[in-house]
């Protein structure tokens, strides 16, 4: 059961063809979203997140078409999204934000006060819920944006690179709470940090010029770098150049898929 | 959680004593209440001494009636809620499962700086709030509207309103400019124009990437900023024209509806091109129409025949229902363009 569908997705990016006839099932579980810059990694999130118009294709989230008016709010209020450029108001203190964020995604009244309190508390800010936005570092207010996205508890949640600039703990806290996650609801994560998606992920994808290059588990790519020996330091890094070059090469683009 | 380096002292007896009589001078006062916020020892003792006093008595039956009349355990602290200093210190007993325990390892991560010197409260141990009935609808729907409102009325625009309203009034009281109510009623329909336009969007807001992925962050968000952003300017710039001599120009009133319909003009509009250029549009052209006679031929009277402009485009009830009915056409047209904010609109 895919709670995620995408066919013959076509997605131009500033004139570009940022996804080419994509087409990827995703359900419950982390899945990794890998790739170059300018893969289409941000491109495919936007439109997953509802937020972009495809040229082309269908996408189904939860089960309804996101092309319809009606369909769009009920799967918008199931949704949590990380976009990686994350602006925010800095007067606000973390709880107004992520209250604010919550009276968006139109979560009860009744039910904002305690989501709030335990978005925060997932994200280890609990002790920080009063201190203005503004007065916190860059990685806490990471921390922020991850605590807004999952305040509706959203049984598809799109976190577009989510481990910048956290530290190496936070983000050995972070995996953690991705895994507890992806128990229930559907997590794609986007990211550059290979490490991020062996620890944490149950599925990787890897997109290369707004195509699939690769799709299969960690451990499996890990096992491809093993055997074919690509450039890198840890087993699936050379994983990913391996398969990134397997899709790359000459009459392979059909056959990797 | 966090641990205080910088605390030196304790509340004295004697400061206990002289707070709970209320004879303690305000600045002692309030180091006493800032201190109690993160020291329990001091926070029961104070709180004991109050609960003494007359004041004391009244809270705790506040207390109990506030306690009785809550259905359920409440367990926010509204962020608003005005902290009573008698009541702060007291026992946060009741409030059940309130902050739930962070996840494991987050306790305290080395990179983490050292608290702020602004008064943000680190509260999270055992919240000292009082149980104040939060999570009352009214309040709390109040205090979303502002929220939701408050990004809108910031930046450059509400100090324009505010210098538009106090330039009219220096014009006409301090340089004795007769025309100072016909400028305000030619500049005061462009305002809400420019605030819906400075404050919806992607290039107006921040967080719009976000709200675009929510249910509520379309034309919803979109008429509840447009709703704060007339709360502000319509009183204020009404008020101003109140008080300005009327020397010809229209009553204080006249821009009302036209300030609506344009307003609601530049939403629809904004569905196919745009806030910004929507606004450039709307606001724009009732500039041009107003202030174009004036600019053509530019002579002695010029405030004269701005009043006169002004009054063909606002005087007289045909030309006022014909703003109104263009409100409600341009009402009606949102209606129907209300699908396109369910997308960003385009910037």
């Amino acid at each position: 059961m895919s709670s995620l569908r995408v066919t013959g997705l076509r997605v131009r990016h500033r004139k570009t063809l940022a996804l080419d006839s994509l087409d990827l099932a995703l359900g419950t579980g982390v899945h990794g979203l890998l790739g170059p810059n300018g893969a289409g990694k941000t491109s495919l999130i936007r439109v997953l997140a509802t937020v972009a118009r495809p040229d082309s294709g269908r996408v189904e989230l939860l089960g309804d078409d996101i092309a319809g008016h009606r369909a769009l709010a009920g799967v918008r209020r199931r949704l949590g999204y990380l976009p990686q450029e994350f602006g925010y108001y800095p007067g606000f203190t973390v709880r107004e934000f992520v209250a604010y964020v919550a009276w968006l995604k139109e979560v009860p009244a009744a039910r904002v006060p305690a989501a709030v309190e335990r978005a925060v508390a997932r994200v280890g800010l609990a002790d920080r819920v009063d201190a203005k936005v503004r007065t916190l570092s860059g990685g806490m207010v990471r921390r922020v944006g991850i605590a807004q996205a999952i305040v509706n508890d959203p049984d598809v949640l799109l976190l577009d690179e989510p481990t910048a600039g956290l530290d190496p703990e936070q983000r050995v806290e972070f995996r953690e709470l991705l895994r507890e996650l992806g128990t229930s609801s559907t997590v794609v994560v986007s990211t550059h940090l290979v490490e991020d998606v062996a620890a944490a992920c149950t599925e990787v994808t890897l997109l290369d010029g707004g195509r699939i290059a690769y799709r299969g588990t960690p451990e499996a790519l890990s096992l491809l770098g093993e055997r074919a020996g690509g450039p890198g330091d840890h087993p699936i890094e050379r994983g990913y150049t391996a398969a990134l070059r397997a899709h790359r090469a000459p009459g392979a683009r059909e056959a990797v898929r | 959680m966090t641990r205080r380096e910088r605390r030196h002292w304790h509340v004295s007896d004697d400061l206990v004593t002289r707070y709970a009589a209320g004879d303690l001078p305000e600045p002692d006062a309030w180091s006493l209440e800032k201190h109690v916020e993160d020291c329990a020892g001091c926070a029961s003792r104070v709180s004991a001494a109050v609960r003494g006093t007359a004041a004391g008595a009244v809270l705790a039956r506040v207390r109990a009636a506030v306690l009785e009349s809550a259905p359920a355990p409440a367990v926010s602290p509204a962020p608003t809620a005005p902290r009573a200093p008698g009541a702060s210190p007291a026992p946060a007993a009741s409030r059940g499962p309130a902050a739930s325990p962070a996840p494991a390892g987050s306790g305290a991560p080395a990179g983490r700086p050292a608290p702020a010197p602004t008064p943000a409260p680190t509260r999270a141990p055992a919240p000292p709030a009082p149980p104040a009935p939060a999570a009352r609808p009214a309040l709390s729907r109040l205090a979303r509207l502002l929220w939701a409102a408050g990004p809108a009325v910031r930046g450059a625009w509400l100090p324009a309103v505010l210098v538009v309203a106090a330039a009219a009034l220096s014009l006409s009281y301090l340089a004795g400019f007769a025309g100072a109510r016909a400028l305000l009623l030619a500049v005061a329909p462009v305002m809400p124009v420019a605030g819906v336009a400075l404050s919806y969007g992607p290039h107006a807001d921040p967080l719009h990437e976000v709200a675009a992925a929510t249910p509520g962050g379309g034309l919803r968000l979109a008429l509840t900023r447009t709703v704060a952003v007339l709360a502000v300017c319509v009183p204020l710039l009404t008020l101003a024209g109140l008080l300005l001599p009327a020397s010809g120009a229209p009553a204080a009133a006249a821009w009302l509806l036209p300030g609506l319909a344009l307003a609601l003009a530049s939403m629809a509009l904004a569905s196919f091109v745009g806030c910004r250029v929507a606004a450039g549009v709307t606001g724009g052209g009732w500039l041009c129409a107003v202030l174009a006679p004036v600019a053509v031929a530019p002579g002695a009277a010029v405030t004269a025949r701005l009043s006169e402009q002004l009054s063909r485009c606002l005087d007289g009830t045909a030309t006022q229902a014909a703003w109104a009915a263009a409100a409600v056409l341009s009402a009606a047209l949102l209606a129907l363009r209300r699908p396109a904010y369910d997308r960003p609109l385009r910037p």
